[in-house]
């Protein structure tokens, strides 16, 4: 089972979302991206309820660069 | 002969020996893009000119005996995200880049026209490989994509004219991009053989990025056989895409009759799947009981939905960063994509780190199991083609499980996707086999095996009667 949501935490989420495109929102869509918040707060609680150690490094590709190599 | 529904392999021997001619063919499927494509919404544009042009000079070639392969003279439709020249629009599908132009080639494109094939047509997708959160089919601006074989069913998606152009014999195979799903969903949907290859196997030079860990080219056919015939021409090293990996892909074409294949099963990997999709993997597993063992295997215990769903929305918001802050994306066609990338901005960048070091250990636990086999399997969709207008179940939106896509694209795994049966209603259903990394060949091998003691995939829909 996904560890629960922060639900403090959505709602500080939201009013980030809510603060940037508010404007151009309807409410109806506002209620849709509170349930997109709640998916991605979801996921990021899934995610830190699994351990790492300090030698887990990220898959991500990194070359050093030289244009005359 | 009747070119359509021949196989490349097929249609690549009666060129070769003269008793098909490049441009004979090349008429006959413009002929059936321009009358046939509209009725599924699987053409973008149909590239006339160009395809007359390179047919014309595929015909000379081999006249004089300079053949060029398998792929010489054969047609193919790209999936509009992958750029070409001539003012030829790369549309993305998404309606405010209708007119979007390139000048020049994408390596894929530049590899197929090397090895002969000609390209007929910029097929449909999703709007920005739907990138955007799309629910629903109808999230394209050339409509919603439609499965051959029925009039309500949706295509799948992305590589939804990718799909339906093959499963219609519209063309003999076509090139699309996964980046989680699709690839295998528009094969599934529309009963077609679909090929993910692995991460970095084939060039992504001039495709549109959606997101640049997780982003694959390749090909779907009526055969795994066609499948290895096209990645044999497209795979390889790439000097404009540093991800393309410095591997020699050659395909191996050595006959599969008696070998014996390992086989794995994650344990409950159909248990949420639509029923008959279940039904169908449970007989599969009795097929493939006769060219192979069947082993359960267990998973470490890791979120791989949610580390490769955190990377997929995180870079897409990325790559699209500005047309979701400057507001562009009201312009898309499914209501849902005006706004639902807004809700990005709440990925913190330390999740999206974490996503990735979690990955390594998906990419190493993964190695672990498939090094003792030759593919696991599983279905390859959990559910068969969706009503056109409701909202669909989605791996990558969250509100159904798929495992193995997420394992699969966050370790960069390749999956081909095979027919294996039908609903009630007769829509068609899909096996998976998914490989250890570089590991194409075994699961074209195996797929191979399974298409030579099935038949699903000699079965067409009944495109002329309709």
């Amino acid at each position: 089972m996904s560890p629960a949501r922060d639900p403090v935490e959505v709602d500080l989420l939201l009013a980030l979302v809510r603060h940037r495109y508010g404007q151009r929102l309807t409410g109806e869509q506002l209620e849709a991206l509170r349930r997109a918040v709640e998916t991605i707060a979801e996921h990021a609680a899934a995610l830190r309820a699994a351990p790492l150690t300090n030698a887990d490094a990220p898959l991500a590709p990194f070359t050093p660069f030289r244009a005359d190599e | 002969m009747n070119p359509v529904f021949q196989t490349v392999r097929e249609l690549a021997e009666a060129v070769r020996t003269r008793r098909l001619s490049p441009v004979a063919l090349v008429e006959t499927v413009l002929a059936r893009l321009e009358t046939l494509g509209p009725r599924y919404n699987a053409v973008v544009t149909v590239t006339r000119e160009r395809a007359l042009a390179q047919a014309r000079r595929a015909e000379g070639e081999i006249a004089a005996g300079h053949w060029r392969g398998p792929l010489h003279g054969i047609p193919y439709g790209a999936k509009d995200l992958l750029a070409t020249a001539g003012g030829i629009p790369t549309t993305w599908g998404a309606a405010p880049l209708r007119e979007q132009r390139f000048d020049f080639d994408a390596t894929v494109v530049r590899r197929l026209e090397e090895a002969g094939a000609v390209l007929v047509a910029k097929l449909a997708m999703v709007e920005l490989a739907g990138g955007m959160g799309y629910r629903q089919p109808n999230a394209s601006f050339t409509g919603p994509g439609i499965s051959p074989w029925g009039t309500d069913a949706w295509s799948g998606g992305s590589s939804s004219g990718s799909g339906s152009a093959v499963a219609a014999g519209l063309v003999p195979f076509a090139i699309g991009s996964e980046t989680w799903g699709s690839i295998l969903s528009p094969a599934a949907n529309c009963g077609v053989t679909g090929l993910r290859p692995t991460y970095g196997r084939v060039s992504r030079h001039g495709a549109m990025a959606l997101c640049w860990t997780l982003d694959k080219l390749g090909p779907l056919a009526l055969t795994a056989d066609d499948c290895g015939l096209v990645l044999n021409a497209i795979a390889g090293p790439d000097p404009h895409d540093s991800t393309a990996a410095d591997r020699p892909f050659r395909y191996d074409e050595a006959d599969v009759d008696g070998r014996r294949f390992r086989f794995g099963v994650v344990r409950d990997v159909a248990a949420t799947a639509e029923p008959a999709v279940r039904e169908a993997f449970a007989r599969s597993l009795d097929v493939l009981a006769k060219i192979g063992t069947l082993d359960e295997v267990t998973l470490a215990d890791l979120p791989y939905e949610a580390i490769t769903r955190t990377i997929l929305m995180a870079e897409a918001a990325s790559a699209f960063e500005d047309m979701i802050e400057s507001g562009a994306i009201a312009g898309l066609t499914a209501p849902e994509d005006h706004f639902t990338a807004y809700a990005r901005d709440t990925i913190l960048a330390k999740d999206y780190l974490r996503a990735q070091r979690l990955r390594a250990l998906v990419v190493r636990e993964a190695d672990r199991v498939l090094s003792r086999l030759d593919a696991l399997v599983a279905p390859g969709r959990p559910g068969v083609a969706s009503p056109l207008d409701r909202e669909f179940r989605s791996a990558a939106r969250g509100n159904v499980a798929d495992l193995m896509g997420a394992i699969g694209n966050a370790a960069g795994l390749p999956a081909i996707a095979v027919p294996n049966g039908f609903s009630e209603a007769g829509l068609p259903t899909s096996l998976q086999f998914m490989g250890r990394a570089w590991g194409e060949n075994t699961i074209l091998a195996a797929a191979r095996a399974w298409q030579g003691i099935t038949d699903f995939h000699r079965r067409h829909p009944p495109v002329e009667e309709r």
